[in-house]
């Protein structure tokens, strides 16, 4: 709630303790300043010694989480290192509010994040959690549009391809849609540029460059860090940022510009994404983190409107912003290159970029304006760690229920066709098409050509990356703590299913109110559960997002919501191994392992029961098969692969299925043995056949069958299970479905949301 | 000695790298020109127009950008019977500047890539075009089979030919529509158009033959590596599906 008198979130403790270190009262700006720096958005108070558990470090990781993004290296060409960067970010709060500009704002911070590391945004990608939208007239309705809207004109006209993506419905959404974006973009290591001011940088130039300040976003951070009510949704608008997809495209590649300026000259300097808190955000904490302070005078920067209030040029979230830390006698260039070269004051009203301040060596964070000091504070009271040590309880995992699940008289073909139709199974198709996938011309998989996006980013060079989202909100009902673990083992089984090697993840936590112990305490066994699972696959974490108070006045929070994305990459992108069928007469294995646990799956929520076993991960037998992926791929076994996920096995052979059903292509069906054939009873048929326990289905020519099996001699958990035919239709044993009928009762559903 | 073409980068252009990439893939001299570069546009030998949002859309796709002053350029060298090749927003472009039909004046269009139908919403999808005249109607299409079939990407919010019916009947009698949308073993019906475009269109010419404007990106699916369905052993680094027509396009420049 926020403070009436003030209009800041500060808590009475923090204002007593800013009023002590200062000796006096805080100014209005510094008020503010205090306000948006020491929010959970910015400060993580709340969760960052919970955070500390997570495995950060590794052969792979090239920059782990300090900076505005985390690298991850994937390979070398022409004697050069590569490395991915990627950041991962949440903008729930806007989006449910404004969805079209608050998704859209998420792309685009998101890419800044990306930017300002040095690299090219090559990848983006959006794991999405919106409420009920089967009423078409209904709130939740209009944010699942908006925000699928706002990622597509925002990415669309920035020309990076959506290459990765997933989307849930539940009921528990209703009141906050998570809206989660992820960027991901290309380096060389020797070219990495630094979210700080380097060595030797006392005297050096701050340059802002971008939109015009102006009045919206102003208290963001703050707004994003309490708890959404209905009464001031009016008032949260004006704490939206207004995006500007054209003006970020032009100032991209401007950027870009002063990339190959500054490598042409090999100098080292700072350039950091203006997010939350702004202005006085992002210069306190370029200048603190290079132990500098920092000098800086509003009255220079370049406004869309006049006579702003200086807490508001200085902390409000204009968007389409970066700033620089340049050596003064290279400033001149870099103006040029972005006011005349790339024209950004004809780009958008009053953009360019200007000299708005200096580094200083006193370690002070000074702003003035008209004349005055209006803000003079110690630089690290003002950006160093504060911590709030809050309580929490363990949450109650229900025991299991031990028996099978009774399902009688419903026959396959209903129970098949209801899953199929499932929010969370059906076609993606019609959302994700509204985005581009294939801009940059170097998309290998684009969405629903494999379990992964993958591309070929580096020109002349085999190398691929893999990128992937996952995290199951109904297995996180049961369990946050195994639904996190499970979280981390999707997103690196679909790295897997593609052919590629996991290098690394990155984290967005979005959770309830951390001063409800249950809440807290879902966060923190999900921590534990994230980095269990990361340990074991040795992926580590390099970037990450905290978004907590995703609860409604009511009270009513989400569901445990820990996200995360995977990177894979390829040294030979040639290996890449994509979804559908090839051919009729191949054999195709199960890798996995069947489990009589139905906790969680698409199945039982369709038929409204509860039971609450999750499937187990046994990382020993995983890895043993994600080591036979690798090998299988790498001899060009593979045909076709697909991860299971929701739905379970039947559910994957349709996916596999379903494209070659498309006019001009061969029709490819399957025929599946009798489960128990291959399960020899370990478990019911249901459970084999629906259960989501993850694993593979792999398709694989007849005559690789031998050279297949000698792989996988060792490896427990492969099944063969049946065979490819030559008509469309799904058969189990004697039963025998049309795909084509399959097809349009999985693609029906969001056809109606997003036409 | 080889002929150079310049790709042109209007602001809000989102293709530019892509494009130049593949027209040297594929034996062209190419090089970006910026908008703040627009004069060097006459010492080039031919024009190719990249996708993206040029000018944000504002008005309609390419209305703005027409009016640019590296158009001045583009339509003097179009009148000289250089080679010009505009694709997505760069052929929404050309068709403002009244170049492709060419059939009115110039910067007074008689067709349009207006909004998709049935539903006005960007789509990303493949697409297979297919050659709807004769090789020999344009030096650009001399390097193609009769009924060629060449995939692409439709990624287009505003991709659907719309004219008179008088205008219609013209392109078809002139053999203006060069590429038509098809499935992929070449039929054609209207489930193979992604938007409802007037005559299943996806590419239309000028009456000389030496302007193209083309709604899919073929350079999206320009290297086997877009394709890993499609490829024939391990060569994922060479030019290939959508690559054929910018071949047969440089080898037109270059002849």
């Amino acid at each position: 709630m926020a403070n009436a008198a003030t209009n800041v979130a500060l808590r009475p403790d923090e204002l007593q303790r800013i009023a002590e270190k200062l000796g006096r009262e805080p100014t209005v700006v510094e008020l503010h300043a205090f306000d948006a720096q020491w929010s959970e958005h910015c400060s993580y108070k709340s969760s960052r010694h919970h955070l500390k558990n997570l495995p950060t470090t590794g052969p792979s990781v090239i920059l782990g989480p300090a900076e505005d993004s985390g690298i991850l290296y994937i390979g070398d060409h022409n004697g050069e290192r590569y490395g991915v960067v990627i950041a991962h970010e949440s903008h729930n709060h806007p989006s449910q509010v404004v969805p079209f500009e608050g998704a859209a704002t998420g792309i685009g911070g998101i890419v800044r994040d990306v930017v300002c590391m040095g690299a090219e945004v090559i990848a983006v990608a959006d794991p999405l959690r919106f409420g009920r939208v089967e009423d078409p007239s209904s709130h939740q309705r209009y944010v699942a549009q908006g925000a699928v809207d706002g990622i597509s004109a925002y990415g669309n006209a920035i020309g990076v391809p959506n290459i990765a993506g997933d989307v849930y419905f539940d009921e528990r959404f209703d009141d906050n849609c998570l809206v989660n974006v992820v960027a991901m973009g290309l380096v060389k290591e020797s070219e990495i540029i630094h979210s700080y001011a380097p060595k030797d940088a006392n005297g050096w130039d701050i340059v802002l460059v971008g939109k015009a300040t102006d009045p919206s976003g102003f208290g963001g951070a703050s707004f994003s860090s309490l708890t959404l009510d209905a009464a001031d949704e009016e008032s949260n608008k004006g704490a939206v940022q207004v995006p500007d997809p054209f003006l970020k495209n032009v100032l991209m590649r401007a950027s870009y510009r002063v990339f190959a300026y500054l490598r042409e000259r090999k100098l080292t300097v700072g350039f950091k994404d203006l997010g939350a808190g702004g202005i006085m955000g992002c210069s306190a904490e370029i200048c603190s983190a290079g132990g500098y302070g920092a000098t800086i005078d509003l009255d220079a920067v370049n406004l869309a409107v006049e006579n702003l209030k200086p807490e508001v040029i200085a902390i409000g979230e204009t968007q389409e912003r970066l700033i620089w830390v340049l050596p003064p006698e290279i400033t001149a260039d870099v103006l040029r290159i972005y006011n005349d070269e790339y024209t950004l004051p004809e780009i958008a009203h009053n953009a360019r970029a200007v000299v708005i301040g200096k580094v200083t060596s006193d370690p002070r964070y000074v702003l003035r304006y008209r004349g005055e000091t209006v803000m003079d504070v110690d630089i690290e009271f003002l950006t160093g760690s504060i911590r709030d040590e809050l309580p929490y309880t363990q949450p109650q995992v229900p025991p299991g229920a031990g028996e099978r699940p009774l399902v009688t008289g419903v026959q396959l073909d209903e129970l098949l066709e209801r899953v199929l139709g499932h929010r969370d199974v059906c076609s993606r198709e019609y959302l994700y098409r509204r985005y581009d996938g294939v801009v940059r011309g170097c998309t290998v998989l684009e969405r629903g050509a494999g379990d992964a996006g993958v591309l070929a980013p580096v020109p002349g060079s085999p190398l691929g990356v893999a990128l992937a989202v996952a995290g199951n909100p109904r297995f996180a009902k049961l369990d946050p703590q195994l639904a996190a673990e499970h979280a981390v083992y999707e997103a690196v089984r679909a790295v897997v299913a593609v052919g590629g090697r996991p290098v690394g993840l990155t984290d967005c936590l979005n959770f309830g109110n951390p001063r409800k112990p249950d809440h807290l305490g879902e966060f923190v066994v999900a921590i534990d559960g994230l980095a269990r699972a990361a340990a074991a696959f040795g992926t580590p974490y390099v970037s990450g997002n905290v978004s907590l108070y995703n609860e409604s006045a009511g009270g009513k929070a989400i569901p445990a919501s820990p996200i995360v994305a995977c990177v894979g990459a390829f040294d030979d992108v040639s290996r890449v191994v994509t979804m559908p069928f090839k051919a009729a007469g191949s054999i195709l294995y199960f890798i996995g392992r069947p489990q009589a646990a139905l906790g969680g799956s698409v199945l039982l929520d369709e038929l409204g029961r509860h039971e609450s076993v999750l499937p187990r991960i046994d990382y020993d037998l995983v890895r043993a098969q994600h080591a036979l992926m690798a090998r299988a791929a790498d001899a060009n076994l593979l045909r076709a692969s697909h991860k299971l996920g929701n739905g379970g096995l039947l559910v994957a052979l349709c996916e596999m299925a379903f494209p070659t059903l498309r006019r001009g292509h061969a029709p490819i069906g399957v025929q599946l043995d009798e489960p128990w054939q291959w399960t020899h009873g370990a478990v019911g048929d249901l459970e084999a056949l629906f259960a989501e326990t993850g694993g593979f289905v792999v398709e694989v020519a007849a005559n690789d069958v031998e050279a297949f099996e000698g792989f996988a001699d060792d490896v427990e958990g492969v099944w063969e299970i049946g065979v490819t035919i030559d008509r469309p239709v799904l058969a189990v044993d004697t039963e025998a479905f049309d795909l084509h009928r399959l097809r349009d009762v999985w693609s029906a559903p969001l056809r109606e949301v997003y036409p | 000695m080889s002929k150079r073409i310049a790709v042109l980068v209007f602001p809000g252009t989102n293709s530019e790298e892509e494009t130049v990439r593949l027209l040297r893939a594929c034996g062209g001299d190419a090089h970006l020109v910026h908008w703040s570069h627009g004069k060097l546009l006459p010492g080039f030998d031919a024009y190719v127009l990249p996708g993206g949002f040029a000018y944000e859309d504002r008005i309609r796709a390419g209305a703005i950008a027409a009016h640019d002053e590296m158009m001045d350029y583009v339509i003097e060298g179009a009148r000289a019977g250089k080679l010009v090749y505009g694709i997505c927003n760069g052929a929404q472009i050309l068709l403002e500047a009244g170049l492709v039909p060419g059939t009115g004046e110039v910067r007074r269009p008689t067709a349009a890539f207006t909004r998709n139908g049935p539903v006005p919403h960007f789509i990303n999808t493949h697409v297979w075009l297919k050659l709807a005249v004769d090789p020999q109607r344009s030096p650009m299409l001399r390097g193609l089979e009769r009924d060629a079939l060449i995939p692409a990407w439709a990624s287009h919010g505003e991709g659907r030919l719309a004219a008179s019916e008088a205008e219609l009947r013209a392109l078809r009698e002139g053999g203006h529509v060069a590429f038509v949308y098809a499935h992929a073993d070449g039929s054609v019906d209207d489930t193979a158009i992604p938007n409802q475009a007037a005559l299943g269109c996806a590419a239309l010419v000028n009456r000389e033959g030496n302007v193209l404007a083309m709604m899919p990106h073929p350079e999206r699916d320009g290297w086997t590596f877009n394709h890993p369905d499609r490829r024939r052993g391990n060569a994922i680094l060479e030019p290939s599906g959508g690559a054929v027509f910018f071949r047969s396009f440089v080898q037109a420049v270059n002849a």
